[in-house]
């Protein structure tokens, strides 16, 4: 008996020409673990929100979504509240109270509960997710990942069938995500709950589904277990650009050619090489590239910096050389004061101790705003927070104003930049309309059209799709050929393996190692990528998928028997 | 640091500007007050005050007063004496004078409005100190003058009298109080 | 854990409210020395021995220029010490200076035990009850405000990266802060919109809400409330009267020993220092349960 059945279901929103939702058919039993992916704007979004009474969009619908064999838009609402759990993205947003306990208690006060069933329920599901300990603080006080958490105890408190969840870790960084991930683990396994899920991250969450939904345009592409999912992906008929966010062993399977079953995780994946392949050639050394003198674009040396006075050093002695023309990603967890580095080299924050120059100069001798003419910009975290006007188009113009560009010119360096990312079809749009991946281009226009000499950006890749990423990368590498220097703050071990010149380890309020990517990865031994895990120690310095597909293939399969 | 200096020489200024502008006098100096000696040719007035207006209010007297000291029996706390005439004398600088010759406390303002001396309390008595329409006044030979007392110039041979009212002068025999 | 913080709300607010109240109704010495050391003691009870020095630190010399005020704008008393530009200075009106500002510092102090104890959720715990949607606005609105904050900051680093306006001229930061608003405005908005969707997402709207508190009122907190209530109203009723009648002026008066007084003065002694013994016993319990253990 299926516990949700989608059939024929169509939507399209109010205003929009064409259909956001085609003709999905989808059944989940009770106890599934269901992952949707697919690019942003595929339609996950749509489709789980039809599956929650209280968010439904507005819109045209055809067909039906049923929860228990009733039409969910006709549940009673408080089955709908209670029974259907819904966690959102953003950690922040979805926090409604002031306090944890609060919180907690929210959706129950909404039921309509007494004092004492309260009580219990709340202390039970504080033991269940160990949050016991946040009970009494203040909720803005909890990291994201903390956050997130409680979003998803306080669904759970409800005792919901189904629990919903829409890129529920696009925010966080990869601990706290891992973390997120085992107690969903935790609440499928050791409750039975119904999981469906959206979500780019799939290196972790895939071995984990039952069944995996790629949607494409609005419709259903596939649907089936992971195993096959990532056997049909791979299959060059077939080929589609999500295959790219698949687990790196999949990935790597399939590079290699093979047919069968597919390893999933780290450990399957690390059982599938050492089992087949020999370890004669133990590294590939990438050709040396002759960098010659290079100019140093940043240079920080002995930098302290702390927010208040009795607060401690976020950066102490931080020691840093960012050369010309090179992509520099510089890596630290969650809470290490990433961000804060950032804004000491952009200028925006100043050392209190020690000594920033920009091009062998001081940071003084930039008067007034000369630092942010053609040398700085600054991509933040949240690129929304850049835009101040209505449309995309306006937000640009204003921009060229005030960098000083004459009207033709200025219109004519829009349309350019606009058509080098491919945005030129969403300049009427309003910015906050566009999605995580298009956002970013849009801002990264906005910063580029400053002709900036230094781009740094503080993590791109969050809350975007395999292909967003990709897409990223490849315009950050023709920034580099157009010979900008950029600086990459990311938690994005995967993304800074594959694209960086550089890496750098960011810890305590200093950089603890620097090296070329391949060297930086391959010896590191927790904070690398899973192709360099599932390779060790049979390959060193394998860190993409690439370089292990060319070690594998260079060394040759095992003979059997 | 700036800051603190700052405010460092802002202190120490006020202290220097309150040390000089200040007058410090021991009981006994205060109270050491030379009274001319009558002679045959010095010009004098006669000083009384009273409070014997008090005597028949005493339930609305503030409880804390209800001695002797301080509302006499007699309801003089100063019997006529002659005191002799100085130059530029006020009725206030007669009283002043006498209060401080016996050893009687009183307490005064300077009132801007009026350019004058206000008499607030004498022996303890203060304005308000027997029901709301209490206070001292001053007669000159039976008369209220309508005047400051530091600004009235007392001449030979004057009546001066500080009496204390319970009902803005009427008990006493003043009527203008009513019409102020 | 203290004792007070683990007392039902009602009760805490009721002692609080008779302790501030007794210590300004009255300017007896007895009475304002009783509240002052009762206050004092118990803020370093709950805050700590080491800030209650601190705050002692800037608190008597502020007590001390009340006090010396005083005697500057007051003439009254009769034992004079001196005389300041021929006005004297008295005895009397030095010690009602230094007991008015014993008297505001002791109101001081308990006020400020009453903002320790009484946190913010205490305090929409019990006004809420009243209007629970009420209680739900605040909650919602202690939640938004930090947001708001930090999201002010991240916008503001991000435009002045962007190098919009210059930094040196007024007009120019002031014009660049606005437009700093003007994006924090429109971004609320947008998560204003998430937030009310993980609202209803949980059941917000349904009919019958109820609404939830971390008090229950046991028995001892009705037996200190009791308590209270007996003592607090004993001291108001002594006040009433007369029992705290005191003179600084012309004279100190004798210390007033009459029955009321001395009821007065039981009562209080008893309702100032309730809470300091319910600390130190539950402190002592505490202690002894550990050393069993």
């Amino acid at each position: 008996m299926a516990l949700i059945e989608v059939k024929n279901l169509s939507f399209t929103y109010n205003g929009a020409q064409t259909a956001a939702l085609k003709d999905i058919n989808l059944s989940v039993e009770s106890g599934d673990f269901v992952l949707l992916f697919g690019e942003s704007g595929c339609g996950k979004t749509t489709l789980l929100r039809l599956l929650k009474k209280q968010l439904r969009p507005a819109g045209k619908q055809d067909g039906e979504a049923l929860y228990r064999f009733k039409n969910i838009a006709d549940l009673d609402d408080r089955t709908a509240a209670a029974e259907i759990g819904y966690v959102m993205q953003n950690p922040d947003n979805q926090t409604v109270t002031d306090k944890v306990w609060h919180e907690l208690a929210f959706g129950l006060e909404s039921l309509g509960e007494k004092n004492e069933v309260i009580r219990r329920k709340v202390a039970e599901i504080c033991g269940f997710f160990g949050i016991g300990d946040w009970f009494h603080r203040r909720t803005f006080e909890l990291s994201g990942g903390q956050k997130q958490l409680l979003a998803l105890a306080s669904v759970m408190v409800m005792d919901p069938s189904v629990l919903i969840l829409d890129e529920p870790t696009a925010q966080l960084d990869p601990i706290a995500a891992s973390e997120f991930f085992a107690s969903l683990k935790k609440i499928n396994d050791e409750l039975g709950v119904t999981i469906i899920i959206a979500e780019h991250r799939l290196e972790e969450v895939f071995p984990l589904a039952d069944k995996a939904v790629l949607m494409d345009k609005g419709k259903i592409f596939m649907c089936d277990a992971p195993r096959n999912v990532g056997k049909k992906l791979s299959n060059s008929e077939l080929s589609h650009k999500m295959s790219l966010g698949l687990p790196a062993a999949v990935r790597l399977f399939y590079a290699l050619g093979k047919t069968g079953d597919c390893p999933l995780t780290v450990k399957e994946g690390k059982k599938f090489i050492s089992e087949n392949y020999n370890g004669d050639i133990a590294r590939i050394d990438p050709p040396e590239q002759y960098l010659g003198e290079r100019r140093a674009a940043m240079e920080v040396s002995g930098g302290y910096f702390r927010y208040e006075r009795e607060l401690p050093d976020v950066l102490r002695g931080l020691d840093l050389t960012v050369y010309e023309n090179e992509l520099l990603c510089i890596l630290g967890a969650n809470g290490a004061g990433k961000t804060t580095l950032l804004a000491v080299l952009s200028g925006v924050k100043r050392l209190y101790k020690g000594k920033l120059r920009i091009w062998g100069k001081k940071l003084k001798e930039y008067g007034g705003n000369s630092l942010y003419r053609g040398n700085i910009a600054c991509l933040p975290q949240n690129p929304q927070n850049l835009f101040v006007k209505n449309t995309v188009e306006s937000d640009l113009y204003e921009i060229t104003k005030i960098a000083g560009y004459g009207r033709e010119e200025g219109k004519k360096a829009v349309e350019e930049i606009c058509a080098k990312f491919g945005i030129l079809h969403l300049l009427k749009s309003h910015p906050y309309d566009l999605s995580g991946g298009e956002q970013q281009k849009a801002a990264l226009a906005k910063v580029l059209l400053i002709k900036p000499a230094i781009l740094l950006l503080d993590e791109p890749t969050k809350g975007l799709d395999a292909c967003s990423k990709r897409g990223l990368a490849d315009i950050l590498k023709k920034l580099k050929d157009e010979g900008k220097t950029i600086v990459i703050v990311t938690h994005d071990v995967e993304f800074a393996a594959e694209y960086a010149d550089r890496c750098a380890m960011f810890f305590d309020g200093q950089i603890v190692s620097v090296d070329g990517r391949i060297n930086f990865f391959a010896s590191n031994s927790y904070y690398t990528t899973a192709a360099a895990r599932m390779t060790r120690p049979l390959y060193e310095n394998a860190v993409t998928v690439e370089l292990a597909e060319k070690l594998c293939r260079m060394n040759g399969e095992k003979r059997h028997g | 640091m700036k800051k603190d200096i700052f405010a460092l020489c802002i202190v120490i200024f006020l202290v220097v500007l309150i040390c000089t502008g200040t007058k410090i006098q021991s009981v006994d100096d205060y109270y050491l007050t030379h009274i001319d000696d009558i002679k045959e040719d010095s010009q004098t007035v006669f000083l009384t005050v009273k409070c014997d207006t008090v005597l028949k209010n005493w339930d609305k007297l503030d409880s804390a007063l209800r001695y002797e000291k301080y509302v006499p029996g007699d309801g003089f706390i100063l019997k006529r004496t002659e005191y002799v005439l100085r130059d530029k004398d006020t009725a206030y600088s007669i009283l002043d004078r006498a209060v401080r010759y016996n050893k009687i406390h009183m307490e005064c303002t300077y009132s801007a409005n009026y350019s004058s001396v206000y008499v607030q309390g004498i022996n303890q008595l203060y304005e308000f100190s027997c029901g709301e329409l209490s206070g001292w006044m001053y007669m000159v030979n039976g008369v209220f003058p309508n005047y400051g007392c530091s600004k009235y110039y007392l001449s030979d041979g004057d009546e001066l009298v500080w009496c204390y009212t319970c009902d803005l002068g009427r008990d006493v025999g003043c009527d203008w109080g009513l019409m102020r | 854990m203290r004792y007070f913080d683990r007392l039902h709300p009602a009760a805490a607010l009721v002692y609080f409210l008779f302790m501030i109240l007794t210590a300004m109704l009255s300017l007896n010495p007895a009475v304002i020395v009783l509240c002052y050391l009762s206050g004092v003691i118990f803020c370093g009870i709950l805050t700590g021995f080491k800030n209650l020095f601190k705050s002692l630190l800037y608190s008597i010399p502020l007590t001390a220029l009340i006090a010396l005020t005083n005697p500057i704008f007051s003439h009254r008393g009769e034992t004079v010490l001196f005389f300041l530009n021929d006005n004297p200075v008295t005895k009397e009106a030095i010690l009602y200076g230094v007991f008015t500002a014993l008297m505001l510092m002791s109101v001081f102090y308990w006020c400020r035990n009453y903002s320790t104890v009484m946190t913010t959720d205490k305090f929409i715990y019990l006004f809420g009850r009243a209007i629970p949607k009420l209680s739900l606005v605040l909650s919602l609105i202690l939640a938004f405000i930090p947001k708001l904050k930090r999201k002010y900051k991240e916008i503001d680093a991000a435009q002045k990266a962007l190098g919009v306006y210059a930094a040196k001229s007024y007009v120019d930061k002031i014009r660049s802060k606005m437009r700093v608003l003007s994006i924090l405005l429109t971004d609320s908005l947008e998560n204003a919109v998430e937030t009310a969707d993980s609202m209803r997402a949980r059941g917000y709207g349904l009919k019958h809400r109820t609404s939830f508190a971390l008090y229950r009122f046991e028995i001892s907190d009705g037996i200190f409330l009791a308590v209270t209530a007996v003592l607090g109203i004993g001291c108001i009723a002594c006040i009433a009267a007369g029992g705290a009648n005191f003179n600084f002026y012309p004279a100190l008066s004798r210390l007033n020993l009459s029955a009321v007084s001395c009821a007065l003065y039981a009562c209080l002694a008893l309702l100032g220092f309730m809470s300091l013994f319910v600390e130190v016993k539950e402190n002592i319990l505490w202690r002894l349960l550990k050393s069993k253990i």
